[in-house]
C-alpha cells in the first residue's frame, strides 16, 4: 500500500506541470489585468505602457510562466524603461515554494491572499458536508426501507423540489423570508450577511448564527441528490443474497442494515464524496457570493474578474493538489470498506 | 479497523481548528469595546454573548461596499471604492464639497495668483501646509510627508497605479516644513483635481523603503494604522469587514461617530436585503431598478454627479471603420432614431436624463446645446441625403453594396444589455441594424495590445459610462497621439478619431489655468462633439448611495464624496 501511494504522488508531479502550463496559458486569454486596474476608466496610457514593464507582463508567456515556476531571481529586469537590466528579480517561483504576489493586492503574497480565506471556506463547507452526510443518510436510508410508503412519496416530492431550485433563488429567497421579512413582522430573525454584528464583535455564537442560511442554503440541494444517491443504492443492497441470508440467519435488523447493507451501499457514496471533497476548498461561489461569505469561491470570482493570474494558478493548483490526495484517499478508504480490493 | 477513528479524528479536528481560525483571526477587540446596550425594543436580538463588563453606548455606522478595496495605499489603486475610503482614513491636501468647490484640508487656503500660490506663467504652485496637521499617531504632518509621495510616485521599483500626474513634475522643492514648491514644465490646468490624493507618512514607510528598496510589500498598504483622516485605521479582514474608529488628533474637530464598519457584500440583491433589514447604514451602486424598493423600505437615495455620463462611442478610422460612420449625417441620424429620454423614463425610471455632452453638470457644459430630439423621420431624411437607402428590400439600408448593419457592443452589466435591446429594435426602423454584442468588463476595456474589441476596432458602436479628471473637465480620449498602433498599443483613442482641430482645443485647455478662458474653449470642444456626433450621450450615470434614516447630517460630493463624515452622526 505505501509503496502505492508513493507511486501514484510521484505520478503526479508531471501530472501537475502539464495543469499548470494549461492554466496559465488558458489565464492569459481570459482578460487584461491592466484594462481598468479595478477603476471605472481606461487605465491611462503611460501607467499602462509603466505597469506593463514593472509587473513583467511585457515578456513572453513562455518567460512569464518560467518566472512563476522557478522564479526570476537568476536574472536581471528593467524597471525604469531605460533598456538597461539593472535591477534583480526577486521572484523565487511555485517550485520553490513562492507562489507570487497579488496583482490585485499588490505586494501581498499569494499563499497569504489564499490563506486569509481558506479557513472559512473550510468552516462553512465542512460543517454544510456534515450536514448534508447526515441528513442524506437519515432520508435515503428511510426512503429504501419504506419504499412507496406515504412518507416516502412526500420526501421524494420535496427532495425533487429541492433540487431542481436554482441556488441562489434559493438563497435569495430564505435571506428575504427569515432575515427581512421575519424581521418586519417583530419574529425572531437571522441575519441577512456576513460573519457577525459589528456591534456583538466576532464571537463563536455570532458566526454560528450567521452560518445558519448559507449552511442550509448549500445543504438543500446536495441533500436531495444524495438523498436519492443512498435510496437508490441501499435498495439495490437490500435486495441482495447476503441480506437475504443475514435475514435467514435471523440477525437483528439495525445490525443487517447498518453493518451488512450500509457498508456495502456506501462504496459508491465515498466515490461520490471523494471527488467533492478537494472542491470544498474552492469555496460555494454563488453561495458566498449571496451571504457576503468571506471564502475561497468569492476570492476566486473576485480575482478572475481581474485577471489576477497568481492569485488564480494558487488557487487552481490548490484545487488540483487536492483532487489528486484525495483521490488517493478515496482509493484508500476503497480498500477499507471492501476487503476485496488490494493495490499493488 | 484502525483508520477509522483515525479519519474521523482528522475530519474534527480540521472543523476545530477552522472553527478557531475563523473566529481568531485577525486579532478582534473585545467585545465590550464596540458592543451599544442590547434594545429593548428589537423584536428578537440574535444571540450576543453576554459581555464581560457594562459597555459603553458607541455610535457604530455600518457602510456597505459591493467591492472590497483591493489595497489602501492610495497610490496603488484605481478602485472607486478604495477611493471614496480614502476620505475616512487618509487626507487630500484638499477636499471637495457638495458643489464640487475646493476647500483646504492640507492646505491654510487654496493656491491662486492672487494669494502668490499660482506664479505669473502658471507653471509653478505653492503650497502652505497649516501648522496644526498631525498624523494620527501624533507626528506632525510636513512638506517631508509630500516629497517623500512624489518620490514614492516616481520611483521605477515602486508599481504604483498611476504616476500621473506627478510625472509631469519638473521639480518638486521643500524650503520649509511648511511650504511645497512644485515646478511643471508648462502650465498644467488640473492641478487641483489631480495633486495629492492621499498622503504617505513618511516616517512610517521611509523605514521600509530604505530596508526593501520599495514600498510594494509594505504592511502599511494593507493595514495603515497611521492616517491622518478623521478616522482611524483598526483591521481589515479579506472578504469580510474593515473597520475605523474616530481619530482624536483630526484637526477639523473630533468625528461624531464613534467607529466606521465596512462590510464587504458583492451581490446586489444581497446588498438591497441588507439595507432593507436594517444592517447596513449606507450603501451605493446599486441599480436604478432597485431605488423604488428601497425607497419603500424608507432609504433616502442621495444622486450624486461625479461626472460620469453613459455614451457611444463610434469606431471613425477612415480605413478600417464602416464607410456609413464615416458621414456626420449617418451618426445625427443615429442620434435622432435613438429614443434616449424614453429610456431615460422607462428603463431608469425618470432617475436621470439624456446626456448632452461629457461635461454635463459641470461649469464646462455649453449650456446652449440641447440634446438630440427622438426624430426618426428626420433620421431617414438624413440617411437617404447619405446614400444609404435600401436598395434589395430586406430592411435594411445599404449603400455601394455595404450592408447598413452595426456591431454594437458593451459590457454585460443587465441594464447596457437592455439598451441594447431597446436601440437595436429602434434602430431597425429606420433601416439600421444593429448586431449587439457583451463582454465581461476586463475583457472588453482590454487595450489594443492585449486585443480588446473596442481598442482593436472591431466593434461599430461601443458603450460606456466615463468620466473627465472630476472635476477638471480634462480627457486624453480624443487625443490623435492616443490612437492605438502595433507601435504604441496602449493608446486610449479607441474611436481612432483623428480632428486635428479638437485635438489643438484639447492641448490648449490643459494649459488654460485661467477658469473663464477655459471654459470658453470646453464650450467649443463640446459644441463639436456634439455637432458631429462624436459621441452619442445615452445618459447621464450618478452615483447613487441609499442613506437610512439613522444617518444624519449626510452631505456627499462627487469628486470626494465623504469630505465631511467627521460631521455625520447617528440618531439615537
Amino acid at each position: 500500500m505505501t509503496r502505492y501511494i508513493i507511486r501514484r504522488l510521484l505520478q503526479a508531479i508531471p501530472l501537475l506541470l502539464i495543469i499548470s502550463l494549461i492554466l496559465f496559458l488558458l489565464m492569459q486569454t481570459m482578460g487584461d489585468p491592466l484594462a481598468t486596474m479595478g477603476g471605472r476608466t481606461v487605465t491611462r496610457s503611460e501607467d499602462r505602457k509603466r505597469l506593463t514593464r514593472q509587473l513583467g507582463l511585457d515578456k513572453p508567456l513562455i518567460v512569464q510562466y518560467l518566472y512563476w515556476l522557478v522564479g526570476n531571481d537568476w536574472t536581471k529586469l528593467d524597471l525604469d524603461g531605460d533598456g538597461i537590466l539593472e535591477t534583480r528579480g526577486t521572484r523565487r517561483g511555485v517550485l520553490r515554494g513562492d507562489f507570487g504576489t497579488s496583482l490585485v493586492n499588490r505586494g501581498v503574497p499569494v499563499t497569504q491572499v489564499i490563506w486569509s480565506r481558506l479557513p472559512n471556506t473550510l468552516l462553512l463547507m465542512l460543517t454544510a458536508e456534515a450536514f448534508i452526510l447526515i441528513l442524506a443518510l437519515i432520508i435515503g436510508i428511510y426512503s429504501a426501507l419504506r419504499q412507496y410508503s406515504f412518507l416516502d412519496n412526500i420526501v421524494t416530492t420535496i427532495t425533487f423540489f429541492f433540487y431542481s431550485m436554482p441556488v441562489f433563488f434559493f438563497g435569495l429567497g430564505v435571506m428575504y423570508i427569515f432575515a427581512v421579512n421575519f424581521k418586519k413582522w417583530g419574529l425572531p430573525y437571522l441575519p441577512t450577511v456576513g460573519m457577525f454584528e459589528p456591534e456583538a464583535g466576532k464571537s463563536t455564537s455570532q458566526i454560528i448564527w450567521h452560518m445558519v442560511l448559507p449552511v442550509a442554503t448549500l445543504s438543500f440541494g446536495f441533500i436531495a441528490g444524495y438523498s436519492r444517491y443512498i435510496r437508490s443504492t441501499m435498495l439495490e443492497v437490500m435486495g441482495q443474497d447476503y441480506v437475504r441470508t443475514a435475514k435467514a440467519k435471523g440477525l437483528p435488523r439495525p445490525q443487517i442494515i447498518y453493518i451488512h447493507a450500509l457498508k456495502n451501499a456506501a462504496l459508491p457514496i465515498v466515490t461520490i464524496v471523494g471527488l467533492d471533497l478537494p472542491f470544498l476548498l474552492g469555496g460555494a461561489i454563488v453561495t458566498e457570493r449571496i451571504f457576503a461569505w468571506p471564502g475561497m469561491g468569492r476570492l476566486f470570482l473576485d480575482h478572475v474578474s481581474r485577471s489576477d493570474t497568481p492569485v488564480v494558478m494558487g488557487i487552481l493548483m490548490m484545487i488540483a493538489i487536492a483532487v489528486i490526495v484525495f483521490q488517493i484517499i478515496t482509493d484508500v478508504t476503497y480498500a477499507w470498506l471492501d476487503p476485496r480490493i488490494r493495490y499493488k | 479497523m484502525k483508520t477509522k477513528p483515525f479519519l474521523r479524528s482528522i475530519a474534527f479536528l480540521i472543523v476545530i481548528f477552522s472553527l478557531a481560525i475563523a473566529a481568531c483571526k485577525p486579532a478582534t477587540p473585545p467585545p465590550t469595546e464596540v458592543a451599544p446596550p442590547v434594545e429593548e425594543t428589537e423584536p428578537v436580538a440574535p444571540p450576543v454573548e453576554e459581555p464581560t463588563q457594562a459597555p459603553e453606548a458607541r455610535k457604530v455606522a455600518t457602510f456597505i461596499w459591493t467591492q472590497e478595496f483591493d489595497t489602501l495605499n492610495p497610490l496603488y489603486t484605481n478602485m472607486w471604492f478604495s477611493s471614496i475610503t480614502q476620505q475616512i482614513w487618509n487626507c487630500w491636501a484638499w477636499d471637495f464639497d457638495d458643489q464640487n468647490a475646493p476647500h483646504p484640508v492640507l492646505v491654510t487656503e487654496m493656491p491662486s495668483k492672487e494669494n502668490g500660490g499660482i506664479s505669473e506663467d502658471d507653471k509653478t504652485i505653492t503650497l502652505t501646509l497649516r501648522d496644526d496637521i498631525v498624523w494620527s499617531d501624533g507626528e506632525p504632518i510636513t512638506s517631508a510627508d509630500f516629497k517623500f509621495t512624489y518620490e514614492m510616485v516616481i520611483d521605477p521599483k515602486n508599481t504604483v497605479a498611476s504616476a500621473y500626474p506627478y510625472d509631469l513634475i519638473a521639480s518638486l522643492e521643500t524650503p520649509d516644513e511648511r511650504t511645497v514648491v512644485i515646478s511643471f514644465n508648462e502650465p498644467f490646468a488640473p492641478w487641483a483635481a489631480s495633486l495629492w490624493h492621499g498622503l504617505l507618512p513618511e516616517h512610517v514607510l521611509r523605514p521600509v523603503y530604505e530596508a526593501e528598496g520599495t514600498i510594494d510589500n509594505a504592511e502599511w498598504n494593507r493595514a495603515p494604522t497611521v492616517g491622518c483622516g478623521p478616522f482611524t485605521f483598526v483591521e481589515w479582514e479579506s472578504g469580510s469587514f474593515a473597520r475605523f474608529v474616530a481619530n482624536e488628533n483630526y484637526w477639523l474637530g473630533k468625528p461624531k461617530l464613534d467607529e466606521i464598519f465596512i462590510r464587504f457584500v458583492p451581490d446586489d440583491a444581497s446588498q438591497i436585503a441588507a439595507l432593507k433589514a436594517g444592517d447596513g447604514d449606507l450603501g451605493t451602486f446599486f441599480a436604478y431598478s432597485d431605488v423604488p424598493d428601497l425607497e419603500a423600505a424608507g432609504i433616502q437615495i442621495i444622486k450624486v454627479f461625479s461626472g460620469y455620463n453613459e455614451g457611444w462611442f463610434f469606431y471613425l478610422d477612415p480605413e478600417k471603420g464602416h464607410p456609413a460612420l464615416q458621414d456626420v449625417r449617418v451618426r445625427q441620424a443615429i442620434a435622432m432614431a435613438f429614443d434616449r429620454f424614453s429610456l431615460a423614463e422607462d428603463l431608469l425610471l425618470g432617475l436621470t436624463q439624456p446626456a448632452v455632452t461629457l461635461w454635463d453638470n459641470t461649469p464646462y457644459a455649453d449650456p446652449t446645446l440641447e440634446a438630440w430630439p427622438y426624430d426618426p423621420e428626420r433620421a431617414k431624411q438624413l440617411l437617404d441625403e447619405a446614400g444609404w437607402i435600401d436598395t434589395n428590400g430586406d430592411g435594411i439600408r445599404d449603400k455601394d453594396g455595404v450592408e447598413l448593419v452595426l456591431t454594437y457592443g458593451t459590457t454585460t452589466r443587465e441594464v447596457r444589455q437592455d439598451t441594447q435591446a431597446v436601440a437595436q429594435q429602434q434602430l431597425l426602423e429606420v433601416g439600421i441594424q444593429l448586431e449587439l454584442v457583451n463582454f465581461d468588463p476586463d475583457l472588453f476595456f482590454s487595450s489594443y495590445g492585449e486585443g480588446g474589441p473596442a481598442a482593436k476596432g472591431e466593434l461599430d458602436i461601443f458603450e460606456y459610462s466615463t468620466t473627465t479628471e472630476f472635476p477638471d473637465p480634462n480627457m486624453a480620449d480624443f487625443l490623435c497621439s492616443e490612437i492605438p498602433t502595433d507601435d504604441a498599443p496602449e493608446g486610449v483613442n479607441w474611436e481612432s478619431l483623428c480632428d486635428e482641430e479638437l485635438d489643438a482645443l484639447f492641448r490648449l485647455q490643459a494649459t488654460q489655468v485661467d477658469f473663464a478662458t477655459r471654459q470658453q474653449t470646453f464650450y467649443q470642444i463640446s459644441r463639436m462633439i456634439f455637432e458631429k456626433v462624436y459621441w452619442l450621450g445615452v445618459w447621464q450615470d450618478p452615483d447613487l448611495f441609499g442613506i437610512s434614516g439613522s444617518l444624519l447630517n449626510v452631505k456627499l460630493s462627487g469628486a470626494t464624496p465623504f469630505f465631511n463624515i467627521f460631521e455625520w452622526d447617528l440618531a439615537e
